[in-house]
């Protein structure tokens, strides 16, 4: 598509006009070649899916991971494909926009030519036209979670912010996980006074009487169908975030109780039943196997944009990226309780391409205006892509660890493996919104704290298996910890607790016995630590950073080899 | 198990810990004369089972988490689906902790069925063993791997 910058702005704006006429979507395509709106209706219902909106409610750019290192048994599989092995897998074009919204190659470039991706308002747009289409009664929206934090407008607002734009947006039903860090007194409040939504999950429960805490599932009449949506949230929650948040509650998988509640919804009538889920694709997959009789799982938590769905024992189940970048649309034909037919597309939300409904946009400027000035503030510039996902290294983390290297003059930084934040290209100036976007959550302090060598080990060999494990179930669906002033080799497929090698502190080989001063936020790590001090936020400490040298250019070399895989990235951010 | 379910079960067995049997004496006697024995699993094993062999079987329902919240306690179910009478007892098995033998509950017909819920202590990453003893003399098992980690998102 050999068209500027600026002659997509134009086209947009005509889309935009249009885009209240009948054939909107055929107008969107007459200017998109690759006809990324079209869409072939199918049966009687629709079901929307969004997931992972990490409370970006403005369009941002969003690059997708350079690599996605996983156990043998798992390469190649939906969940751990990206880059070309991506491209190749769903058969896209080079270049193309489909390629710009889910893989890193030519980022730059493309983002230039296509511009940002997501916002709320645009895909109240995109929702609007397809239930004007379909008629709204036949359609089911499902937030599949990870809305409510993320960036500075979330935190800020302990969430109310995003569920008002969920409530605009018309959300149906949802499940969650770091909406918990809100804590749980916050999410019962949010939940039974401002949002619209049901929020549902059978696997939260009363850890001393397994009473639940919220409504295990939903039967909805959908143009006559009745479709039952039973919520799973993220079942490692106060594993993978701080226990204090959700003290008293246990969540879990719980396959056992999932099938009760599958038969329950068929002995009540349900034609077709749907898995609300924020366990992440791969374990998904594995649920898909154990259980019997579920005909959707609407997927979240590993960020993936899968352009089809992946069908397991009858099962079909798609996921729908992150941060906004695209809204899932799976119709399905019902007949005598059986899903007949069926039809999927992940519409990218391409802000250039979409006029965003006004109401939403408003609501966005007035929940954005009480810290506009604070968060548009610009601090500094990058010189190169400022990117989070990959599996080991990203250069967003290693400018965060710089900062925390200099405040805490400490000798190692530990940086979480979150699958969340946001892409900054070479030569933008860096705002503190985009800072918070990397950082804002509930637990921000960094603490600085001695931690032996063999207790570093045993905790990175700890935190390796939850990456690496080739159990899905055994996973916990984040990208491996990111370290500055360490180095080391690590096998992918060796025994666990005995996959790194080679490790070495500042250019020493570790020493198990002797105290290393660290730093590190977001984990746990410091629980395990002694001579703990806390620091000041994380989200304070990297805004003075970049404030204080005003241009950032981190390194894209990783300070992590691969053993096992023939596989250099993220050396000039990519190659596997 | 609901409160409801709870409340009628802890009427008739002991408070605090929610099964369909009854604890065996002997071994916690044990515990008070000797407070920190050791014991591996294949001797736990061997002392129950008297070398006799264990077949797997999928009428040993164990329900436990793939990762503990808490590894100091882990909620643990165990049921084994035959008639009540058919099953002696259950023993409870953890791989690696210092003494395997974590709890070995016995049934009467008065029971109902066959079944228990309890918390276990797991000092690192293990197998959970539920190591059914069946009226006829025979042993059948279920087990699970349960890891205890440090956490933090990924």
């Amino acid at each position: 598509m050999n068209i500027s910058r600026r002659d997509l702005f134009h086209l947009a704006a005509i889309a935009g006009f249009s885009l209240t006429a009948e054939d909107a979507f055929a107008k969107l395509n007459n200017l998109n070649p690759e006809k990324l709106f079209e869409f072939k209706p199918v049966g009687n219902i629709t079901l929307l899916h969004i997931c992972d909106l990490h409370a970006h409610l403005k369009p941002l750019y969003w690059r997708e991971p350079s690599n996605l290192i996983s156990a043998k048994e798992l390469v190649g599989t939906p969940g751990f494909l990206c880059g070309q092995t991506f491209m190749d897998y769903y058969k896209i074009k080079p270049k193309s926009m489909r390629a710009y919204f889910d893989t890193y190659i030519t980022f730059e470039e493309l983002a230039k030519k296509y511009g940002k991706m997501g916002g709320v308002a645009y895909i109240k747009t995109l929702i609007n036209q397809i239930k004007a289409e379909r008629g709204s009664d036949k359609v089911l929206f499902m937030d599949a979670g990870d809305t409510w934090q993320g960036t500075a407008v979330g935190l800020f607002t302990k969430a109310k912010a995003i569920v008002e734009a969920q409530n605009a947006l018309g959300v149906d039903i949802m499940v969650g996980h770091w909406e918990y860090t809100y804590g749980k007194d916050r999410v019962l409040e949010l939940v039974n006074k401002h949002l619209k939504a049901e929020f549902i999950s059978q696997n939260v429960a009363d850890d001393i009487w397994g009473d639940l805490i919220f409504k295990p599932y939903t039967i909805r009449d959908v143009g006559g169908t009745k479709v039952a949506v039973i919520g799973n949230s993220f079942p490692y929650t106060p594993i993978a975030n701080p226990k204090e948040f959700t003290e008293g509650w246990t969540f879990g998988i719980q396959i056992e109780r999932l099938q009760k509640f599958v038969k329950e919804v068929r002995n009540k009538g349900a034609d077709i039943v749907v898995l609300l889920s924020h366990d992440g694709f791969t374990v998904d997959q594995a649920v898909a196997k154990m259980v019997n009789g579920i005909d959707v799982i609407l997927s979240g938590h590993t960020h993936d944009p899968a352009p089809s769905p992946v069908v397991v024992n009858n099962t079909i189940i798609v996921i729908s990226g992150s941060h906004g970048k695209y809204l899932g649309r799976l119709d399905l034909e019902v007949k005598n309780k059986k899903i007949t037919n069926f039809a999927f597309k992940l519409y990218p939300v391409a802000s250039n391409f979409i006029k965003p409904d006004k109401e939403v946009e408003n609501l966005v400027n007035k929940l954005y205006e009480p810290y506009e000035k604070e968060l548009s503030q610009v601090i500094g510039k990058t010189q190169t892509t400022l990117y989070k996902r990959d599996t080991f290294y990203s250069t967003f983390d290693r400018v965060i660890m710089e900062a925390i290297k200099e405040e805490a003059d400490c000798e190692i930084v530990f940086n979480s493996g979150y699958r969340w934040g946001t892409t900054l290209l070479s030569g933008d100036d860096i705002t503190v919104d985009d800072v918070y976007s990397m950082t804002a959550i509930t637990y921000p302090d960094v603490y600085k704290f001695e931690m032996t060598g063999s207790q570093m080990k045993n905790i990175l060999e700890d935190i390796a298996d939850n990456v690496f494990n080739s159990n899905p179930l055994y996973q916990q669906g984040g990208d491996m910890s990111r370290a500055l002033g360490l180095e080391y080799e690590i096998r992918i497929n060796g025994e666990p607790g005995k996959r790194l090698s080679n490790i070495k502190v500042n250019g020493k080989d570790l020493d198990p016995n002797r105290n290393y001063v660290v730093a590190a936020w977001g984990g746990n790590m410091h629980r395990a630590g002694k001579n703990i001090k806390k620091l000041r936020p994380v989200y304070d400490i990297t805004i003075d950073y970049i404030k204080r040298v005003k241009v950032v250019n981190p390194p894209q070399r990783s300070n992590v080899k691969i053993v096992d895989y023939p596989c250099g990235c993220p050396d000039n951010t990519g190659g596997c | 198990m609901d409160r409801r379910t709870f409340l009628k079960t802890a009427a008739v067995t002991t408070a605090g810990i929610s099964l369909s049997g009854v604890v065996y004496g002997g071994f916690a006697a044990e515990l008070i004369d000797n407070p920190s024995p050791k014991k591996s699993y294949t001797d736990a094993l061997k002392e129950i089972t008297q070398d006799k062999s264990v077949k797997d079987s999928d009428k040993v329902k164990l329900v436990a988490p793939e990762i503990a919240e808490n590894g100091a306690v882990v909620p643990i179910t165990v049921e084994v689906e035959l008639p009540v009478e058919q099953v002696k007892a259950i023993h409870v098995l953890t791989e690696k902790n210092h003494n395997a033998r974590t709890m070995s509950i016995y049934f009467t017909p008065a029971n109902g069925k066959a079944y228990l819920s309890t918390r276990v202590r797991l000092a690192e990453t293990m197998n959970v063993v539920a190591v059914a003893e069946l009226a006829d003399g025979s042993f059948i098992k279920a087990q699970k791997l349960v890891k205890v980690t440090v956490g933090g998102c990924g």
